[in-house]
């Protein structure tokens, strides 16, 4: 069982809050959390979530899984949808897990 | 959408274009109550994982939206048992007929002769059996419940979980979890402090006011303002704080919600009756990984004078989500 607190956020970190990041635009084979919508979209770090094991590595029932750090990252609707048809403020927000994201 | 070819599965739906949303809340059958009780506790117990039951169930290909929520659970929770070798296929057969046989019982006893005699009134009185009705009729319960209930059995055989576990879980489901988050909620409209320490770090403030959500997930509040509307969804399952608020609602698990509410939030939102104006900026959270939203409404005017428990049933779950306004 994992005995965690991933909450912790004194790790380093790659990024800030603030930060421009691209979310990769890779494709992934198996379970992953990073929906194929946002991939390849820009956005800025909104908070640093904590510490997570990989849910990539948990859903293969790995023992040791990496612990990566967790984002909230914001974009901008019309930057993630060609076509938005609602207001230019409009936002998203989504968690990514820092191995899915690259400098903006 | 030109992110298509990088779509996992049928379960990634976000920005697909959907139907219209149902937005009336199925009751859940017993069934359906117990299934999702075994899947939490099994999860819960980390004797399988929430991650490897996602994936299974995105395994599922087109059966995916062939099937229902809890089939779909039901039926991926078997197949990683058998790929784990919790139990094999014959054990299986063999505790799905016993659970079978358990519920081959008739409703009720209805006379095999032809005619009954009986006295009413005073006289003797005869009926044709067609005269008798079965109280009770219908398909019985769905196959999938025998396997939920065979899985289960097992699990208990091998020491795994008890029956009470279940049991407790449903209950909880059905009387505690649906309750919390309105305490929550009706505590923030009464209390600014608590507003400002729940708006701060969420799971603390519900933990100490002694609410204990055992979950690994962490808790943010967004609040409601003039400026913003927050809406939650979860695009590639169903991720929310269930023991904050019970079970997700049948529109939050749907594909048309899923799909949608990303891509076109002011005409999702229009069909739950909420007009946001122009003016507004309207935030999208997609609950993805291991977050989980509590949207705080803003406070009815005309309130000030009532008490917690009063603000209490105020709160509607739908609020909590960011799909309805307090009027």
């Amino acid at each position: 069982m994992l005995e965690l607190d991933y909450r912790s956020k004194a790790m380093d970190t790659k990024f800030k809050i603030n930060d421009e990041i691209t979310v990769d635009s890779r494709s992934s084979a198996g379970h992953c959390r990073t929906p194929a919508y946002i991939r390849g979209k820009k956005g800025v770090i909104e908070r640093i979530c904590g510490q997570y094991p990989n849910p990539e590595e948990i859903a293969l029932c790995k023992k040791d899984p990496q612990i990566v750090t967790l984002y909230r990252c914001r974009f901008k609707q019309m930057d993630v949808w060609d076509n938005y048809s609602g207001k230019a403020s409009d936002t998203i927000e989504l968690e990514i897990y820092e191995h899915w994201l690259i400098d903006a | 959408m030109d992110n298509n070819y990088l779509k996992m599965g049928p379960h990634d739906v976000g920005g697909e274009e959907s139907l219209p949303i149902d937005t009336t809340d199925s009751d859940m059958t017993h069934w359906e109550k117990y299934a999702n009780a075994l899947r939490i506790v099994v999860s819960s117990k980390r004797i399988i994982t929430l991650d490897e039951l996602r994936y299974f169930t995105e395994a599922l290909g087109d059966k995916y939206f062939q099937i229902g929520y809890f089939e779909r659970n039901c039926l991926s929770l078997h197949n990683i048992c058998i790929q784990k070798g919790i139990y094999d296929q014959e054990l299986f057969q063999k505790i799905k007929s016993k659970k079978i046989s358990e519920f081959d019982v008739p409703i009720v006893d209805l006379p095999d002769v032809g005619s009954i005699n009986h006295i009413h009134d005073g006289k003797p009185h005869s009926h044709n059996v067609s005269d008798f009705q079965e109280d009770e009729s219908g398909d019985g319960p769905p196959d999938y419940y025998f396997d939920t209930l065979a899985i289960a059995q097992i699990f208990i055989n091998q020491g795994l979980i008890t029956n009470d576990d279940i049991t407790l879980k449903i209950e909880q489901f059905d009387n505690v979890f649906p309750n919390r988050g309105k305490a929550v909620v009706a505590k923030a409209w009464h209390n600014n402090l608590f507003k400002e320490a729940l708006l701060k770090d969420a799971k603390k403030a519900i933990s100490d006011i002694g609410m204990e959500l055992e979950t690994f997930a962490d808790i943010i509040c967004m609040p409601q303002t003039n400026t913003v509307h927050h809406i939650v969804v979860c695009t590639l399952c169903s991720c929310y704080p269930r023991t904050l608020l019970g079970m997700p609602p049948s529109w939050y698990k749907s594909r048309s919600y899923r799909s949608r509410v990303v891509h076109e939030p002011r005409e999702v939102l229009a069909e739950f009756g909420t007009i946001v104006p122009e003016s507004k900026e309207i935030k999208v959270h997609d609950s993805n990984a291991d977050m989980r939203y509590l949207i705080l409404p803003p406070r009815p005017s005309n309130t000030e004078d009532l008490s917690e428990i009063e603000l209490s049933k105020l709160v509607a779950r739908d609020y909590l989500v960011g799909v309805r306004l307090p009027k």
